[in-house]
């Protein structure tokens, strides 16, 4: 233990003994204690899936809960061949509008924050008020006028009214955070001859790049967990986004558990993927304010 | 194209902003002329928001008032859609029962849970582990949502469950029960689906709220001798209201809207005996063609979800801090 100057662990683990002494009569043992707890309920479900995704019929049968050999990771494949083609569409779908929605719901948040035109606040308030429509009261007509445009079993019924929607959220966030940037720069760069395209595209847009993400992920996550809308607006297989492949793939697969969790799992990587890369983004974004009332 | 046409107008609006006061004197129509290229950045947003948002918005409350049924001419009703909702549609008055059951638990344990595990984060010492903790608590709101219902689904499984799997385990094989598959649990099992009731963005707002209290609140609360759970009470919670506010505001909506899960769970069943409103409008608008009828209770939804978000903001005001 005392060799190890050098390597963060140990300090960690000094200076948090220090501090425990030094102020709290109470040690953190106990909320370390609490929140495992707490985190070995929350992740035990998905643990348990994982132990019967590599599990047979046989022996989910004998012992469904605990961890059997053989493994048969076969069970992987089997359930890839379905799911791959949910994920597939369900990329698509959620890369496609998070990409259009994140362009329109930038400009449009540009021109709300920065240029002093008659009617922006009125415009602004036209926005701000759908944040107030639920879904169910436009799920009927949105369903009707998307099956009158024959847009029904396509991809575009769903890449649509997603960026439609996205941009709602998106152009409230972008414009506060728009407002805060300091124009004076933008001012020097119109003064050294920059047009209004480049001034948006080279300075506010680099300087605003985390927020987006943060708009870009919220954006992908609900996209991605819709049921009701593909439900109601998809029939072919071929199309189907991950959320209803996956209601219908357990209808197929019920009692042939391994294959099926094997499934739930492959149906999580994607974004858990995307959130090993932005989880700092993520976190901060949440928690940083830009919500609150 | 687009770049000769914003890049031209761009030097006016340079030179507007340069030179106010003369921007004050010009008519309304000549600053809207000058703003030209600002409404054409606004163009693709509103044409697609009045398409897909305001459009079916205004529809739906218009069309609440119609008999429409799919393929027949809408027939005005006036209030009769809603006459039959209350007075002869005693499923639908039973599904407004069983959302009250899903939204009361829904805020009680919004409330408790996360703002739990918030603080255990909170007055840890190290900030590494603060950061892990944050990490770990949001991590399974990173899995599809459609995963944890039918992930739940399983552990609710009459025969192959985890549930029973678990009462079997402590000696309490009486309790046993086809959660979902009978009436007498299956409104229950969907409620209390979740456990242990932590959803990580929860934990999240609540944390950035503690972190927003200021260092010499807590140091003078120490000196004064007030630290663990009397602090809680008396400076967390009342400092961060707004939180709160927030977070009950989201679960009143999200239980009322969240037809969702039971849909994915039970579709109301079995029978009829755990719909709620949401679910009887999708019935009612994708398996019976009923779309007056069915937007008639969408109506109803929508003016429910703004009551209670409207009183819950009045009602649980700030204080002043």
């Amino acid at each position: 233990m005392t060799v190890l100057e050098g390597q963060p662990q140990p300090i960690q683990r000094m200076s948090l003994t220090e501090g425990w002494r030094r102020a709290w009569r109470t040690g953190d043992w106990w909320r370390h204690l609490g929140l495992f707890g707490f985190l070995f309920f929350m992740f035990l479900p998905f643990i348990i899936t994982i132990i019967i995704s590599f599990k047979d019929i046989h022996q989910f049968d004998h012992y469904p809960f605990t961890v059997t050999f053989p493994l048969h990771p076969e069970n992987y494949l089997e359930a890839w061949r379905i799911v791959s083609r949910y994920i597939l569409n369900s990329i698509i779908t959620s890369g496609t509008s998070v990409v259009g929605m994140v362009i329109l719901a930038a400009v449009a948040a540009w021109a709300f924050a920065r240029y002093p035109f008659p009617g922006r606040e009125l415009f602004f308030f036209g926005v701000l008020a759908l944040l107030m429509v639920p879904g169910e009261l436009t799920l009927i007509p949105a369903f009707l006028l998307v099956k009158d445009l024959g847009l029904l079993n396509t991809r575009w019924v769903l890449i649509a009214p997603y960026i439609a929607g996205g941009q709602v959220f998106a152009i409230f966030i972008l414009r506060q955070f728009f407002e805060a940037l300091p124009g004076e720069m933008f001012e020097a760069a119109r003064i050294d001859g920059a047009s209004e395209l480049q001034v948006f595209r080279h300075i506010g847009i680099p300087l605003s790049q985390s927020i987006l993400g943060v708009v870009a992920i919220m954006h992908v996550l609900s996209t991605w967990n819709d049921v009701i809308w593909p439900l109601v607006t998809l029939r072919s297989n071929e199309l189907m986004t991950l959320t209803i492949g996956l209601y219908a793939f357990r209808t197929q697969f019920y009692t042939i558990w391994g294959p099926l969790m094997a499934g739930y799992v492959i149906a999580s990587i994607p974004l858990i993927i995307l959130f090993a890369f932005t989880s700092r983004l993520f976190v901060e974004g949440l928690s940083s304010g830009a919500i609150k009332m | 194209m687009t770049t000769e046409e914003i890049r031209a107008p761009a030097s006016h609006a340079t030179m507007a902003d340069v030179r106010v006061p003369q921007e004050r004197q010009s008519t309304l129509g000549q600053r809207i002329y000058r703003y030209r290229f600002v409404y054409l950045m606004l163009v693709p947003t509103f044409a697609l928001l009045l398409t897909f948002n305001y459009y079916p918005a205004f529809m739906g409350l218009y069309r609440a008032f119609f008999k429409w049924d799919i393929g027949l001419q809408p027939e005005f009703l006036g209030l009769g859609n809603f006459e039959k909702l209350f007075i002869k549609d005693d499923i639908f008055l039973k599904s407004l029962r069983h959302v009250s059951l899903l939204t009361s638990w829904r805020v009680i344990s919004a409330v408790t849970f996360p703002f739990i595990v918030a603080e255990l984060i909170f007055n840890l010492r190290s900030n590494v582990h603060k950061y892990t903790y944050r990490v770990l608590t949001i991590l399974p709101a990173v899995v599809p949502g459609i995963v944890i219902l039918l992930l739940w689904h399983f552990i609710y499984d009459g025969t192959h469950g985890l549930l029973n799997a678990f009462l079997e385990g402590v000696g309490l094989e009486d309790w046993q029960q086809p959660w979902l598959g009978s009436p007498k649990t299956a409104l229950y099992a969907v409620t209390f689906m979740g456990f242990p009731w932590v959803g990580g963005v929860t934990v999240l707002i609540y944390l950035a709220g503690l972190q927003g209290i200021s260092d010499e609140i807590i140091d003078s609360s120490l000196v004064d001798g007030c630290s663990g759970l009397r602090r809680i009470f008396a400076i967390d919670i009342p400092l961060i209201l707004g939180q709160f506010k927030l977070i009950i505001v989201l679960a009143v909506i999200g239980g009322l809207q969240g037809w969702v899960a039971v849909f994915v769970m039970t579709a109301g069943g079995p029978g009829t005996a755990s719909v709620v409103p949401g679910l009887w409008m999708y019935n009612n608008a994708f398996l019976w063609n009923k779309m007056g009828y069915a937007s008639a209770i969408a109506l109803f939804l929508f003016v429910l979800i703004m009551g209670m978000t409207i009183l819950n903001v009045k009602f649980l005001k700030t204080g002043d801090y």
